[in-house]
């Protein structure tokens, strides 16, 4: 019964849809207000539509109604209710479904806070609008719709089960959270074109795409990070990026993106950019649609594997039909988009933010085109070739490394011009410091790498920057108040805008941080029995025992490895397991087997631990062992990161100056 | 003002370029490599350093070695054209029977002897339903 309510919500919704452009087709032969506003009701009900047949399949999941398809692929009587909850978004059926679920909320807001405050651009957000929401509709109601029951002859007694890798925390985490950010640049998306078709790119509608961009930001690196950590976590490689194409996917728009949020500052602050911005602001969505065409028709084969029923040339052409539309409206209005003021010198504040969109399309370019490559050299001589991380890495990195110090010179730019003579007495101080840490690196760190020390003086080098910074601001707070810590409060809140975006950059120096350990990684992998031990990196390890256990579902074998270090004192116990999950199936090719790690985690290194096969006979275990230092530094500059943009999203009660 | 609008795009066209080249014209093993269909390798009779390689293991194919588990070999197959692999090294938890793999290492005399073996991670769950019973 639920699943026919949630099956007929999906189709009103797609019926709204249709009626929804004759209505917008009325108003803009008649004017008349009234099919403007019954569009709008339209949209809105169709939002309710769609969150109700999510609410539908979520209970049928919960209730585990094997009569659905979806629900027997993903779900079993064994499955835990949490991530009954999470295998919403396990499959295709359901991800759609999701994602339009996503849209509708983000649409909800959109229309009832965004559109209330700036009614010019309504008409046009809604004809896209629809024309989104139609494109998802018609894939959930035709194609792979998520309330499609079993064949009638069959009768499931028990679900398939979720993926025991995606049995996890992170995991049921980690995709929402992505989604929010993916499906959050529709909106973006949406404001960009509507601004462009009705004219009105004023300030207050480069606020309002701001304040936007920044809560996808948000949650884009969020996603982006818990991604990471998941892998690091649960996959059992012992890293947290591999360049492959789903992961390029989702750091293209993430590149484009953090771009638009510094060069919509130029327009903000002196309205120049405005033809750059929308383009940037469209193709954070562009890119994310390709994301999802590259992801989910197979073209480009990538260990993340998506592909059921194949929806490549349906996101194909709708990608394509998006882009007509952007380039259609961006000649027709370009005469609109010339900007009120000219760069007067590049040593400037807005300079900076324009070498920062340089490097950040750089490296979106080299991550789009390594990503593509097979496409384009099949295309070219029929020959499919990859190219593997060394590319992305031998590229990337030099890249990378100019926007780490480029982060470090920014703030000290001020806005039109910066003398030559006090950007360099700015410089001075992040200088020297940069470059004793350089030395002391060099000291205690050889032998040399060029890449881990440039990316500590860098390190060094923004972070005193962006330091001095907070005490030049402090100092003026301090004046003020009395006490330390008001003057501290009072500095920070003074200008959240400007220290959310430093705090994100202080968590981006982290991130690098963390990227210096990569450099320094060693791994063994070798068969223990119990009471034997090893001897790699500085350290012994001592298999004590290995013990089995049935669990509720699954059955376990867990190892018992000491890890003693040089001075003979014993460091940690680890205990990696290995699992056998659907154990109880008589055909053994229906078992799962799964390895959970066990990581030993300081700020200093990780110990990433594998119990990968044992040998019944011989009572042996073959385990690998990874030593990855820094690892954590990127997990908190992530949530530093997460924090600062927070910070400079939250509404200050202080309305930011105008145009300078 | 000019001459840095110039360089900046300089500086941007000749990353673009060096990009390209990278790819397509340097023609560096660690760089690149190509993907093959089982069918194209299976007929060939030279070597290549550095193949990419896509399909399901043949079942009953898996053979590990007994005295170090470490060591396996297996076929992959694609319709009818199949190839043997040899792998040292820790397997992934869904290395199994018709499980989706792409390896990749050298190619010698019908036998690609693999440096890296990926199964197709398993972000969605796509099996046959199981447990069910014809009426």
């Amino acid at each position: 019964m639920i699943s026919q309510i949630g099956s007929l919500a999906l189709s009103i919704s797609g019926g709204l849809i249709l009626s929804n452009f004759f209505f917008l087709f009325y108003y803009s032969i008649r004017k008349d207000k009234i099919f403007l506003n019954v569009s709008e009701r339209g949209l809105i009900a169709v939002c309710f539509c769609v969150i109700l047949a999510t609410l539908c399949l979520l209970n049928e999941l919960l209730i585990s109604n094997f009569n659905l398809q979806y629900v027997s692929q993903y779900t079993s009587y064994e499955t835990p209710l949490f991530f009954k909850v999470t295998a919403l978004w396990a499959g295709q059926a359901g991800s759609l479904l999701f994602w339009t679920f996503i849209m509708s909320l983000y649409s909800l807001i959109y229309i009832n806070v965004t559109l209330k405050k700036m009614p010019t651009l309504k008409y046009s957000s809604y004809i896209i609008l629809s024309f989104i929401f139609g494109f998802f509709l018609l894939l959930s109601n035709f194609i792979a719709n998520p309330f499609q029951p079993v064949s009638s002859d069959i009768i499931v007694q028990n679900g398939n089960g979720l993926n025991p890798l995606l049995q996890n925390v992170t995991m049921a985490i980690h995709p929402p959270t992505l989604y929010l950010g993916f499906i959050g640049t529709t909106i973006l998306f949406v404001m960009a074109l509507a601004g462009l078709i009705s004219k009105s790119l004023n300030f207050e509608w480069i606020q309002s795409i701001r304040r936007w961009s920044l809560i996808v930001w948000t949650f884009l690196s969020g996603g982006i990070i818990l991604g990471g950590y998941w892998a690091y976590n649960e996959l059992g490689w012992g890293g947290y990026w591999a360049w492959d194409p789903v992961e390029n996917s989702s750091l293209m728009p993430w590149l484009i993106l953090t771009a638009f949020i510094h060069s919509s500052m130029i327009q903000e602050k002196r309205g120049m950019l405005k033809s750059w911005n929308i383009l940037l602001a469209a193709s954070t969505f562009l890119l994310v649609i390709l994301g999802t065409f590259i992801t989910r028709s197979g073209i480009v084969s990538s260990v993340h594997s998506f592909t059921a029923e194949n929806l490549g040339p349906l996101f194909l052409a709708f990608l394509s039909s998006l882009i007509l539309f952007t380039g259609y409206w961006f000649v027709k209005r370009f005469d609109t988009l010339k900007s009120d003021n000219k760069i007067d010198s590049f040593t400037s504040r807005e300079g900076g933010f324009l070498y920062n969109n340089l490097i950040l399309l750089l490296m979106c370019f080299i991550v789009l085109w390594g990503t593509l490559f097979p496409i384009f050299s099949e295309a070219w001589n029929g020959e499919k070739i990859y190219v593997g991380a060394t590319y992305f890495n031998q590229l990337n990195v030099p890249i990378g490394l100019v926007l780490l110090f480029l982060m470090g010179i920014g703030p000290l730019l001020s806005w039109k011009t910066t003398s030559r003579h006090t950007l360099l007495s700015n410089l001075k101080i992040p200088m020297l410091v940069s470059f004793f840490s350089g030395v002391i690196y060099s000291i205690f760190f050889g032998p040399f790498q060029l890449y881990p020390l440039v990316t500590c003086m860098g390190i060094s080098f923004t972070t005193t920057s962006i330091i001095n910074e907070f005490r030049k601001s402090y100092k003026k707070s301090k004046s003020n108040s009395k006490s330390i810590p008001s003057a501290i409060v009072s500095m920070l809140f003074s200008n959240r805008h400007k220290n959310g975006g430093y705090i994100v950059h202080i968590g981006i120096t982290l991130l690098f941080v963390g990227f210096i350990g990569r450099a320094f990684e060693v791994e063994k992998e070798f068969n223990l029995s119990p009471g034997e031990e090893i001897y790699f990196a500085n350290y012994i390890f001592k298999l004590n025992s290995i013990k089995s256990e049935a669990r509720d579902n699954h059955y376990a074998f867990i190892s018992d490895i000491d890890v003693i270090d040089q001075s003979n004192n014993l460091l940690t116990s680890l205990r990696p397991e290995k699992r056998i999950y659907f154990y109880w199936n008589p055909d053994p090719e229906k078992r799962q087997p799964h390895s959970e790690l066990d990581i030993y985690s300081t700020m200093r290194k990780d110990i990433y631990s594998i119990f990968s096969a044992y040998d019944a006979e011989k009572n042996q275990g073959y385990f690998k062992i990874m030593i990855n230092p820094l690892v954590n530094w990127v997990w908190v500059g992530g949530i530093v990161m997460v924090i600062g943009s927070l910070f400079a999203f939250w509404p200050s009660k202080r309305r930011d100056h105008g145009i300078i | 003002m000019n001459k840095i609008y110039t360089s900046l795009i300089l500086v941007f066209a000749l990353i673009v370029m060096w990009t390209v080249y990278l790819t397509n014209i340097k023609n560096d093993d660690s760089l690149t490599v190509r993907y093959y269909t089982i069918e194209e390798l299976s007929t060939k009779q030279v070597s290549i350093p550095n193949v990419k390689v896509g399909g399901l293991i043949k079942p009953n194919s898996i053979n590990i070695n007994e005295k170090d588990q470490l060591e396996v070999s297996f076929y992959v197959y694609q319709g009818s054209d199949s190839l043997k692999v040899h792998y040292y090294g820790i397997r992934p938890d869904l290395f199994k029977d018709d499980a989706e793999v792409i390896v990749a290492g050298a190619f010698d005399d019908d036998l690609i002897v693999a440096t890296e073996l990926q199964t197709k991670c398993a972000s969605r769950y796509e099996g046959d339903l199981k447990n069910i019973e014809k009426i």
